[in-house]
């Protein structure tokens, strides 16, 4: 697949606020591309200076090889669905999606074919004469998409589209976004700062962070091999630890000395030394937790540690446990299969066992202690 | 990106809005009678205009009227704002109409009309129905801003201090009215300065003697002299500065 | 039942000052004009007393058809006129930051609350064959030194557009406030270019601003008196004036109650207008949302 839509180097400030810094960005054609990141952090303006609403301080917007930065945004065969959707009020459903058409003097009968053909789709052929103020929000947005897609667009831009809605509508919109995206075969630039979101429908996700680029990638490579602590933090949870290289072994392991906890065997998913500093991610799910020693395996690839159990928050599908190990205090998250059966609980206080494989830690490129903030904490923090 | 045809059509107008005042008050310290050209500054116009004993007596009634048309505006206007936010039935409806259409009825029609009714019940022209037009005018513009701030008051407060044992007078005096204050006191202002500006239904319903200052003005004007007026409008001109400033100060004080 | 009743005394006692006030004041004398109009006027300026249709009759007088038409065409021109400035206007204002939006209103709103006659007044002067605007077109080169820019139906016009410009600034930046300027830009993302958008999505969106403003400029342009007293001249006389002189010059009630008459005719034309359109609109989508009172 060739790279279809690119952002080039793009950077961009309002005053002295630097929004956006050196973002390059490829989005393949026909794929649904999400972007993801925290408030403020310039998704929308990466998506306005996509439709041609603000223009690049530096560095090019191409769209199937041509730049396509200087053109003003009627020019362009992009179309955007906005976050409040912008339907218009004095018009009807039926003018609101044929405006497009109309601009562009299309034949009355094919506007009139296309119009018809677009409202079936969203299902709303019988609020056609409706004034936007007398529509639900799913409706709005549903009209909001059609009106977007009826120009064919190359790509169509999805600010925060689901933002407005209530949970269970939110996820039943998604499911239509993406059955409408396999009808009409459009590429989707998708900004959301859910990250279920994302990970649900996206081909590729670009993680973006105060105006800079983090990772670009498949949701589950995003998610399993996260490059830098912000990502790790932001998507999903997970346990961070800092520690030194003490030795290798069959060059694919390594054993870690950190400071203020116990050693631990990781996977070297990067070339390592013995010396080398490694911040590493080990996410909640993929520790194990529980009151008795666990059997033995056959490849002794296994970290094994005691602690002593400080929280505990009941989910429903899963639990969060919280262990005191030296100086760290461990994120677990635990699944049961016969809960009320024949576990026998894991209790506040209780000394547990804890372990997990050493191909399930992932060593970071970057870290800052600041991301640390992010990770969820039990609400006892002491 | 943005067309820049708005900001220059605003710079154009605003020009246009001043310039004929700013010529005035430049003319007002003109030795020259028509101000085609500068012919040297002068105070002599204002000190003319203060020995204008006409223009002092003018003032002086139209202040008065002023003064007495605005209470009475205030004190009406008010009680209409009252029934109007309390009340919705057909008689508020009509009264709606009542009072919003002498606004947008055009001067010289409500001028005629009162000197019609006056001419025809034989009541003699004079300060008194001059004072009658003008509060007939200024009901509505004080009932509209005391209702757009009725509209904005929260009634559980009165409701509120009943609770707390005041009977309804005394909720009214001491909670309503002091809230509503600056409402009323906006709405009065208007109407004094619309008082004191009007000179169309004013001419038609003066009886001789009653010349307020725009009646004096409008004869100067006639009579042609016009540094006089210069002089006269540059003070009235910073009067009503004064008077928009406060009252914007009243709007933006809103409790 | 009782408590009703006290409800109802209630709302006539605090009704009743200004009801009544305007009732006698003002509804009761603009019934008058109609009916004046059909009296006949005695020589010593007195109304008489039975009833005619002579004056009724004689506003067919050749002069009059002539006045209404000016009166007629200079109000729509100047209403024309100020929409066009105001559109703009009212647009500037509504995007500029609230600290320069508060300035520039303030700019409108001073001169609408300085005395109307001095306003009127300073455009004399500066028309004045003395005045500083001959001056300058002439050196411009622009007219004759003969030329006269006072007393005649441009001047008029220019001091209409003067006088109730602001009337019509206000209600339009008011709406243009309240536009989504967001829709703006749905216009531009779906193709149209700057000023398709402006008309197709911007005018349609600030129609009750329009609308207003249209009113607000045309009632008192037509019943314009002074204007034309001051600045027009013979060549510039509106029915305002006509009716001033039938009161002051020659004392005929009769006949200047039936010009007001007509004058209130042609004021009510716009308003039933607007108002049968707001009443189409209102119903339509009504029925079809169906269901709701
Ligand atoms: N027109 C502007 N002028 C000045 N600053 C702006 C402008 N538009 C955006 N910003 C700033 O740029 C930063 C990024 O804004 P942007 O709207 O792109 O964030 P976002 O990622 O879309 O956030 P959200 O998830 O809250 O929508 C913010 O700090 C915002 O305050
Ligand atoms: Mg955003």
């Amino acid at each position: 697949m060739a790279d279809f839509l690119e952002f080039v180097n793009v950077s961009k400030s309002f005053g002295s606020l630097k929004v956006l810094d050196n973002v390059s960005i490829t989005v393949q054609r026909g794929e649904i591309f999400s972007l993801l990141g925290p408030s403020g952090c310039g998704k929308t303006t990466l998506l306005r200076i996509c439709a041609g609403f603000e223009q690049p301080d530096s560095g090019k917007v191409l769209l199937n090889g041509k730049e396509i930065t200087p053109l003003p945004p009627h020019r362009r065969q992009v179309n955007t669905v906005f976050q409040s959707y912008a339907l218009f009020p004095h018009l009807t459903v039926w003018e609101n999606i044929a405006f497009g058409l109309r601009i562009a003097k299309k034949p009355k009968a094919e506007i009139q074919d296309k119009v018809e053909k677009y409202l079936d789709m969203i299902q709303m052929t019988d609020h056609a004469q409706k004034k936007p103020s007398q529509l639900s929000g799913g409706q709005k947005q549903r009209v909001a998409i059609a009106r977007a897609l009826i120009n064919a667009p190359q790509v169509l831009l999805l600010d925060e589209p689901l933002a407005a809605l209530d949970l269970k509508l939110r996820q039943r919109m998604l499911v239509e976004l993406d059955e409408i995206h396999d009808k009409v075969g459009i590429t989707f630039l998708f900004v959301t700062h859910d990250q279920n979101e994302a990970m649900s429908i996206s081909d590729h996700i670009a993680i973006l962070n105060a105006g800079r680029l983090e990772q670009m990638g498949k949701p589950a490579e995003i998610y399993e091999a996260p490059r830098t602590s912000f990502v790790a933090a932001f998507i999903g949870d997970t346990n961070f630890f800092d520690g030194v290289v003490i030795e290798t072994k069959e060059t694919e392991y390594s054993r870690l000395h950190i400071d203020g906890f116990v050693d631990v065997l990781v996977y070297n998913d990067k070339p390592k030394k013995v010396g080398d500093f490694v911040h590493l991610s080990v996410r909640p799910e993929k520790i194990s937790i529980a009151h008795d020693e666990p059997a033995k395996t056959e490849k002794n690839h296994r970290n094994l540690i005691r602690g002593k159990v400080e929280d505990v928050i009941y989910l429903g599908a899963n639990t969060k446990y919280w262990v005191r190990v030296g100086e760290y205090k461990i994120a677990i998250s635990k699944q049961h299969k016969r809960f009320l059966l024949d576990e026998k609980p894991i209790l506040w206080g209780d000394t547990v066992w804890l372990f997990w494989e050493a191909d399930d830690s992932y060593m970071l490129d970057r870290y800052r202690a600041e991301d640390e903030q992010l990770l969820s904490l039990p609400s006892s923090v002491d | 990106m943005r067309s820049k045809i708005p900001f220059y059509t605003t710079i154009c107008v605003l020009i246009f809005f001043y310039l004929p005042l700013l010529v005035l008050a430049v003319n007002s310290f003109n030795e020259s009678m028509y101000g085609g050209s500068w012919k040297g500054f002068t105070w002599k116009w204002y000190i003319q205009l203060f020995h204008n004993q006409e223009i002092w007596n003018a003032l002086q009634k139209s202040l008065l009227i002023g003064i007495a048309a605005t209470l009475m505006a205030m004190i009406l206007g008010t009680m209409a704002a009252f029934a109007l936010h309390r009340y919705s039935s057909k008689l508020q409806f009509f009264h709606y109409t009542l009072i919003y259409t002498p606004m947008v009825v055009p001067e010289i029609l409500m001028g005629m009309s009162l000197l019609l009714f006056f001419v025809a019940l034989g009541i003699d022209l004079s300060l008194v129905t001059i004072f009658i037009a003008h509060v007939t005018f200024c009901i509505g513009y004080v009932a509209l801003v005391v209702l757009g701030q009725l509209q904005e008051f929260d009634f559980s407060i009165l409701e509120a201090a009943m609770d707390l044992g005041a009977d309804w007078w005394t909720a009214i005096r001491k909670v309503l009215l002091p809230l509503l204050a600056p409402g009323i006191i906006a709405g009065g202002l208007l109407a004094f300065t619309l008082s004191i500006d009007d000179f169309v239904v004013t001419f038609f319903v003066a009886g001789p003697g009653a010349t307020t200052l725009p009646l004096r003005i409008y004869s100067m004007m006639r009579k042609g002299a016009p540094t006089v007026i210069n002089a006269l409008s540059v003070i009235l001109l910073i009067i009503t500065f004064i008077i928009v400033f406060f009252s914007q100060r009243l709007r933006q004080s809103k409790p | 039942m009782k408590l009703s009743a006290r409800k109802k005394l209630n709302e006539w006692l605090i009704t009743l000052p200004s009801l009544t006030w305007l009732a006698i004041f003002f509804l009761i004398p603009t019934i008058g004009i109609f009916v004046i109009a059909f009296k006949p006027a005695n020589i010593d300026g007195s109304v008489g007393s039975g009833w005619t249709w002579h004056t009724i009759f004689s506003m067919s007088d050749p002069n009059y058809p002539a006045i209404i038409w000016r009166t007629i065409w200079l109000t729509c021109v100047g209403t024309a006129i100020c929409l066009l400035l105001a559109i703009p206007m009212g647009y500037y204002i509504a995007r500029v930051s609230p600290r320069w939006r508060n300035y520039l209103l303030m700019l409108v709103i001073v001169p609408f609350w300085t005395n109307f006659l001095i306003r009127i007044f300073a455009w004399k002067v500066l028309l004045h064959p003395e005045g500083i605007v001959k001056q300058i077109l002439l050196a411009l080169n622009l007219v004759e030194p003969n030329t006269i820019l006072l007393y005649n139906s441009g001047a008029v016009l220019l001091v209409i557009v003067y006088s109730y410009l602001p009337f019509a600034i206000l209600p339009i930046f008011a709406a243009a406030e309240k536009f989504d300027f967001s829709l703006f830009e749905a216009a531009l993302d779906l193709g149209a270019n700057r000023f398709q958008a402006f008309i197709k999505v911007f005018l349609p969106n600030i129609k009750v601003g329009l609308i207003s403003a249209t009113l607000m400029v045309f009632i008192p342009a037509l019943g314009s008196y002074i204007i034309p007293e001051i600045v027009g001249g013979p060549d510039g006389e509106m029915i305002g004036n006509k009716i001033a002189q039938r009161v002051f010059v020659d004392r005929n009630l009769p006949h200047a109650s039936a010009l007001s008459a007509i004058l209130t005719f042609v004021i009510m034309i716009p308003m039933l207008v607007v108002l049968t359109a707001q009443k189409r609109e209102e119903t339509i989508p009504q029925k079809k949302v169906g269901g709701r009172p």
